[in-house]
């Protein structure tokens, strides 16, 4: 394994105005890691995970992949890089099939056939995955949303990115909804893949995290195993307020 | 599975088939109809030939890839001014100034399109009219190479003419090659990587640029492509009507009826443009020999009838009637209704 990371910030930043939404992040992931982003609402995670793939300009700091500056590239350089992203806001392409939102990916990916034909049947082993297997000549605005979200799923995972993004990717599923995609987190994770999951959802965090990064106020509040991180005073301040978590240490 | 392979291949390899002779057959049935038709059905035919090419060319940029381009004669009138000033002043043969005209206009959309192609929405479709406007006032101050607001005339006989008058037979069919290439264009586009590109650009830019499309390269070379088609239509269009002037050819109403022909039809199909080209030059053209006094009126009317029950254009209709099994109108305008 190398001993690079896979992407690696350093003082990162982004002002909106008089608004620092992001600043002064720096952390690392290596290769085959699971990183969980957490944070309340307005914390920069969704400023964050643009800054990294480019469809936001930082205005301070740097993005390194790899070990190479790409702070400021295009999106598509950095999904050339071999960085995948999913929208929070889902972003289908509603005009075209289920298979073929996939077989755009697949042959714009960097080593990819460039044939529609092989494209739309590599489709159908991504959508297998995600499970939407027998969904292909669905259009989205066919979909449910939990459909929806493992489209955007399955999109990503169309340009075989080294390093996936996950913003949200399990929001408003149910429990059982749920399962299936931490299921696929780590067969990503077995396979060599690193992933950066955006979650609110706590248990999903817990469950496939190696690692957990707090942010608050657009600030890296701290990172750690995600036991660790969860138990942390501070932590549950951001979240739930200074006066639950000052009960919460009168109690124990 | 291996058979449903097989299958579905042997369907792709006849629809090529079909198509192919589908094509072969039109072609075939318009070369023989030259004979048949006199002057003035040939040069009627001929001016529908040009909007099929024409409307081809706008849903590149304006159907596949999204961006109205509400400029579009722009590219008609400079192709058609850079072959008449190559074949007056530089005695070019017309064949070459037609692919050079395409170029012009292909390589004048590389330059304009980097920064207009940054705008979206209104914001495109006025900037591209503010150019096509612009370009005729340039066009018309410049009378040394143009005739300025006096015209120009291509020399069509004489010693002067490396290129003879093709006459209305000539001109039907250099028209009828231009809308096949055009629809061959569309047709490969509308089928390869390049063209899905497009449409994930149109349906969410964002998302396209995740996925590893270099939007501003696509975008551009998409304009290009559709500036180079409508340049060398300019061009054919030059040699034609031989005198020309910078009100006709940077007429706003040959931009709004590509796009008519265009969005009436389906943008971003092959077939729409196509269907909606040859309908709207049929009806406008049994509505002045019929209704001689009201014929725009009618025309007018049928076109808002068109958008307002139809918005998707006629081709994704029925598409999308045969996917859902309805056909309502009603139920159509309801799904479009903004």
């Amino acid at each position: 394994m190398s001993t690079v990371p896979i992407l690696e910030t350093r003082g990162l930043g982004r002002r909106f105005g008089a608004l620092d939404a992001v600043s002064d992040v720096s952390f690392s992931v290596n290769q085959g890691e699971i990183l969980g982003v957490i944070g309340p609402n307005g914390a920069g995670k969704s400023t964050f995970i643009n800054l990294v793939t480019g469809h936001i300009k930082p205005t301070s700091g740097q993005v390194l992949i790899d070990g190479k500056d790409m702070t400021g590239q295009a999106p598509w350089n950095i999904a050339r890089a071999g960085v995948a992203r999913t929208f929070q806001i889902v972003k289908p392409f509603n005009g075209m099939t289920v298979r073929q939102n996939i077989a755009v990916g697949i042959m714009y990916e960097s080593h990819g056939t460039n044939r529609l034909s092989v494209a739309l049947e590599q489709a159908e082993a991504i959508l297998e995955e995600v499970g939407l297997g027998g969904s292909g000549d669905r259009m989205p605005g066919e979909l449910s949303t939990a459909d929806i979200r493992r489209l955007e799923f399955a999109k990503a995972l169309a340009t075989k990115p080294r390093l996936l993004l996950l913003d949200e990717v399990m929001a408003g599923l149910r429990p059982t909804e749920i399962e299936p995609s931490l299921e696929l987190i780590r067969k990503l994770k077995a396979r060599g893949t690193t992933v950066i999951v955006v979650e609110h959802v706590m248990k999903a965090i817990v469950a496939v995290s190696d690692r957990v990064l707090v942010l608050a106020q657009g600030k890296v509040l701290m990172q750690g195993g995600p036991r660790e991180v969860l138990a942390d005073p501070r932590v549950i301040e951001v979240y739930l307020g200074h006066r639950y978590a000052k009960r919460q240490k009168g109690n124990a | 599975m291996s058979t449903l392979k097989a299958l579905k291949s042997v369907n792709g390899f006849k629809r090529t088939l079909l198509e192919g002779l589908l094509v072969l057959v039109v072609v075939a049935g318009a070369i023989f109809f030259k004979s048949t038709l006199p002057g003035g059905e040939l040069r009627a035919v001929s001016t529908i030939f040009m909007f099929i090419a024409l409307s081809q060319a706008w849903n590149i940029i304006g159907g596949f890839t999204g961006y109205a381009s509400f400029g579009q004669v722009v590219f008609f009138g400079m192709g058609g001014y850079f072959t008449a000033a190559v074949m007056l002043h530089l005695h070019f043969s017309f064949w070459l100034a037609l692919p050079l005209s395409g170029l012009f206009g292909a390589v004048f959309a590389v330059i304009i399109g980097q920064p207009l192609l940054k705008l979206k929405g209104h914001y495109f479709a006025i900037a591209t009219l503010g150019v096509a406007e612009g370009m005729r006032e340039v066009v018309i101050n410049l009378p040394d190479i143009t005739g300025g607001g006096a015209g120009i005339s291509v020399p069509i006989a004489g010693t002067f003419a490396k290129t003879q008058y093709l006459g209305d037979g000539g001109f039907y069919l250099l028209f009828l090659a231009l809308a096949l290439f055009a629809l061959a264009v569309g047709t490969v586009v509308s089928r390869n990587k390049f063209g899905y590109g497009l449409r994930a650009i149109h349906q969410n830019e964002d998302a396209a640029a995740a996925v590893g499309i270099n939007t501003v390269r696509s975008k551009v070379m998409a304009y290009s492509l559709s500036a180079f088609i409508t340049g060398m239509v300019g061009a054919s269009y030059v040699f034609q009507q031989v005198t020309i002037f910078p009100e006709r050819l940077f007429d706003v109403e040959i931009t709004v009826l590509m796009i008519m022909m265009v969005v009436i039809g389906g943008s971003g199909t092959v077939v729409g443009p196509l269907l909606g080209a040859l309908g709207l030059q049929f009806i406008s053209e049994y509505l002045r020999e019929h209704f001689t006094n009201m014929h725009t009126f009618i025309l007018g009317g049928i076109i808002i009838l068109a958008v307002i029950l139809i918005p998707q254009g006629l081709v994704n209709y029925i598409r999308e009637g045969r996917r859902t099994k309805n056909y309502s109108l009603l139920a159509n305008i309801r799904r479009y209704r903004l």
